[in-house]
């Protein structure tokens, strides 16, 4: 009952491509265990280049584990998990490789707060792609305007508002110049004023044809940017869909029954 | 945290009734509130008020009328640089310019960086001024009017002047200088400190080495960062940088031509005090952090011999440590052992004080939030990078207060030497009383001043422990 198979649109017979798209991200049965507490149930799943993907589902159903293991903040048990043609395995060269190639924007921002934004900004960068500073500062410039915060980028977090965190967060992951960007509940922990201002970030990057996987609760964006939407439940990827036709005429039960309950 | 500003201060004036309520209370208010607000607490307001005034006055009078300060006034030589040659004190007078400079150049920068910042992230931040100063050091500038009263000559007086004029000065002069020059001040600072030792141990022999390497060190960091489009001119200017900070130091050392040497052993009073616990905090800082890495290490060797190391050294009490330093490697190497027992007495301070900095900088480490080190992985930053710039700065910051605590109990610490007959200042005090003249007078007398410059000492630690770490916590969560 569980594949990507939903919506036929979505299926292409050449295993290395999806949808008309270069593939991105290709999950197959992964398991993931969290002691005896099984957290992901064979997975399958396949991203392709530029899409938008949103996943759903009530609280404790694996969709931040799922995303947590696409670059390896969490290992999976069983299955495989390829990003851009690499296969995440314990060789820490290929983690290195992934996580290059993927941003991640957390729930709780986690920005680090000992250094200014544009110290948190140009970290990455000056690090792991051995920028050069000047280099590095131009771009994390750049990037503050375009999330709308450049005057903002010699203070440090804790004198921002959560809205503004998010947004610097977001501005980091992207100065790693990722083809990837993970969301993990991005909206979760801030006040409902701020929550647009984050998601209007987010729907232009998801213009300029940038690779989402947005784990999220808020139904009006996922309506919004998603090309399809993924409903997970009790570590089961549930239903997936386009979103016009996901929200209007879900198939399963469980999917009708969360949507009731939220909507 | 919300992006709405505070109304500006003119409005605020414009509108009396948006003000806070004054909360001023007068004197008699105050006293009626909080001393005298029903008869238990007046009566306990009195009987302490009463004890209070009888103790300062038994005490202001001992030490302005009947303490007998002859003893601590002849004797406070022995009791500041204790057995220290007296004809070679000239070193340790330009130990203290150097010093002085350094304290000057380190805090200038200090200062100049944290203005910088304050003017990057708009957080508020005053220029310190005199009274600042004052009231910050006031117990160790006390401390050194107190020893300056006690002298005989005018000379100590003219030195600790001029010492302090030294380090305002270089401290100023530091304040002014452009950004770029903020690194090299930190190299030349440690440069000085770390040379001035010479100074007072003599500089015959191979010594010039150690500095030359120093040097040599400190010109390959400085040139590491110019920025050349050609690699072999970078490669050049190493070398080249190198090997002239090599042969100017020979020079130098040359030039000075000092040939004498003073033994490491004739370290004491006060002096040693101070050097041997500033070497065992500057040295075990290094050590400790290594150990609570090793502790949280995934490799299991290194994990147990990390605790092993803590465990041991923390088991076992220091004076019994001082004693294995004295008597085993007597014992094992020979009384004329190269190692001086100072040496030694550092080194086993060192260890000892690790041992329990590292448990100290542990809860430091666990402390910083999983999400940070998750946000350094997904960025693709390796561990070590992660431990360098997002947990260890953090780690730090949360741990000051019980480290320089650490630090304070470490300093009293230095008391137990007294055991192993190494004169540090307590010891000095003790000799004191060996003196035909003191031998049962003026006992109350030099503890007294033991007690005080102890106090002075610590508590300004205590204090700048404190205002480092409102300082380091400006505009952080």
């Amino acid at each position: 009952m569980t594949n990507t198979a939903t919506n036929t649109s979505h299926v292409d017979s050449d295993a290395t491509r999806i949808g008309g798209r270069e593939l991105m991200v290709e999950l197959s049965g992964v398991d993931k265990f969290f002691g005896a507490f099984q957290a992901l149930s064979n997975i399958d799943m396949k991203v392709g280049k530029g899409e938008v993907v949103v996943v759903i589902g009530p609280s404790g159903s694996g969709k931040s584990t799922l995303i947590r293991c696409i670059n390896r903040l969490e290992h999976h048990d069983r299955g495989r998990i390829m990003v851009d043609g690499i296969e995440l395995t314990e060789d820490v060269r290929n983690i290195a490789l992934i996580r290059k190639e993927t941003g991640m924007v957390f729930q709780q921002f986690n920005l680090f707060p000992h250094l200014t934004v544009i110290d948190n900004i140009t970290l990455g960068p000056r690090q792991v792609l051995k920028m050069p500073k000047k280099q590095a500062e131009d771009r994390a410039m750049e990037l503050l305007e375009r999330v709308k915060i450049p005057e903002q980028a010699r203070k440090f977090p804790g004198q921002l508002s959560g809205g503004q965190q998010q947004r610097v967060a977001i501005a980091r992951s992207l100065a790693m110049q990722p083809k990837i960007m993970l969301f993990d509940e991005p909206t979760s922990a801030l006040d409902p004023e701020m929550i647009s201002e984050v998601l209007e970030v987010i729907l232009e990057l998801a213009k300029t044809g940038m690779t989402l996987i947005v784990v999220t609760h808020e139904m009006g964006f996922a309506r919004e940017a998603a090309d399809r939407v993924i409903f997970m439940a009790d570590g089961e990827i549930v239903e997936v869909g386009e979103p016009e036709h996901f929200f209007t005429n879900p198939q399963e039960e469980r999917t009708q029954l969360f949507l009731s309950q939220i909507l | 945290m919300t992006d709405t500003m505070p109304p500006s201060e003119t409005a605020l004036q414009n509108n009396p009734s948006r003000l806070p309520p004054d909360m001023r209370v007068s004197p008699s208010t105050w006293m009626r509130k909080n001393l005298f607000n029903n008869w238990y607490n007046a009566l306990i307001s009195v009987v302490a008020g009463v004890v209070g005034a009888l103790l300062v006055f038994y005490f202001g009078r001992f030490v302005l009328v009947t303490g007998e300060w002859e003893a601590v006034r002849k004797n406070l030589t022995l009791l500041m640089t204790g057995v220290y040659p007296r004809n070679e004190q000239w070193r340790l007078v330009a130990q203290m310019y150097i010093i002085a400079s350094a304290l000057g150049l380190t805090w200038g920068t200090v200062t100049a960086q944290s203005l910088d910042r304050a003017e990057d992230t708009g957080v508020e931040k005053h220029r310190p001024t005199p009274i600042d100063l004052l009231r910050r050091y006031w117990a160790v500038l006390f401390m050194l009017a107190v020893i300056l009263v006690l002298t005989q000559t005018i000379w100590p007086t003219l030195f600790t002047l001029s010492t302090i004029a030294v380090g305002l000065t270089v401290r100023s002069g530091a304040m002014r200088l452009p950004r770029s020059a903020r690194q090299p001040c930190w190299y030349a600072a440690a440069f000085m400190a770390i040379v001035s030792f010479q100074v007072v141990s003599g500089t015959n022999g191979n010594a010039w080495w150690w500095t030359a390497a120093l040097a040599a060190f400190i010109a390959m960091q400085s040139t590491a960062n110019l920025e050349t489009t050609v690699a072999w001119h970078r490669t050049a200017l190493r070398i080249g940088s190198i090997a002239a900070a090599v042969v100017v130091v020979r020079i130098a050392y040359w030039l000075i031509g000092d040939t004498s040497s003073v033994s490491w052993d004739d370290w004491s009073g006060l002096y040693l005090t101070l050097v041997a616990s500033g070497a065992a905090i500057i040295l075990s800082f290094p050590l400790a952090l290594l150990l609570a890495l090793g502790r949280r290490s995934s490799l299991p060797v290194v994990r147990w011999l990390c605790v092993t190391y803590i465990e041991i050294f923390r088991g076992v009490p220091f004076i019994v440590l001082l004693f294995i330093a004295k008597i085993f490697i007597d014992f094992f190497l020979g009384a004329d052992t190269p190692l001086s027992l100072t040496t030694r007495t550092i080194v086993v301070f060192t260890i000892f004080s690790s041992a329990y900095l590292a448990e100290v900088v542990r809860g430091g480490l666990q402390a910083v939030p999983k999400g940070q080190i998750e946000a350094g992985q997904a960025a693709g930053m390796q561990p070590p990078a992660i431990m360098r710039l997002i947990v260890l700065p953090q780690a730090l910051r949360a741990v000051i207060p019980a480290m320089v605590g650490q630090f304070i109990s470490l300093y009293k610490d230095s008391t137990l030497f007294a055991f192993i007959s190494v004169v540090d200042f307590y010891r000095a005090r003790e000799l004191i009383h060996s003196q035909q003249e003191f031998t049962t007078t003026a006992i109350f007398e030099t503890l007294v001043f033991a007690a005080f410059i102890y106090w002075a000492i610590s508590y300004t630690m205590s204090k700048e422990s404190q205002r480092l770490e409102r300082h380091l916590g400006v505009g952080e969560r």
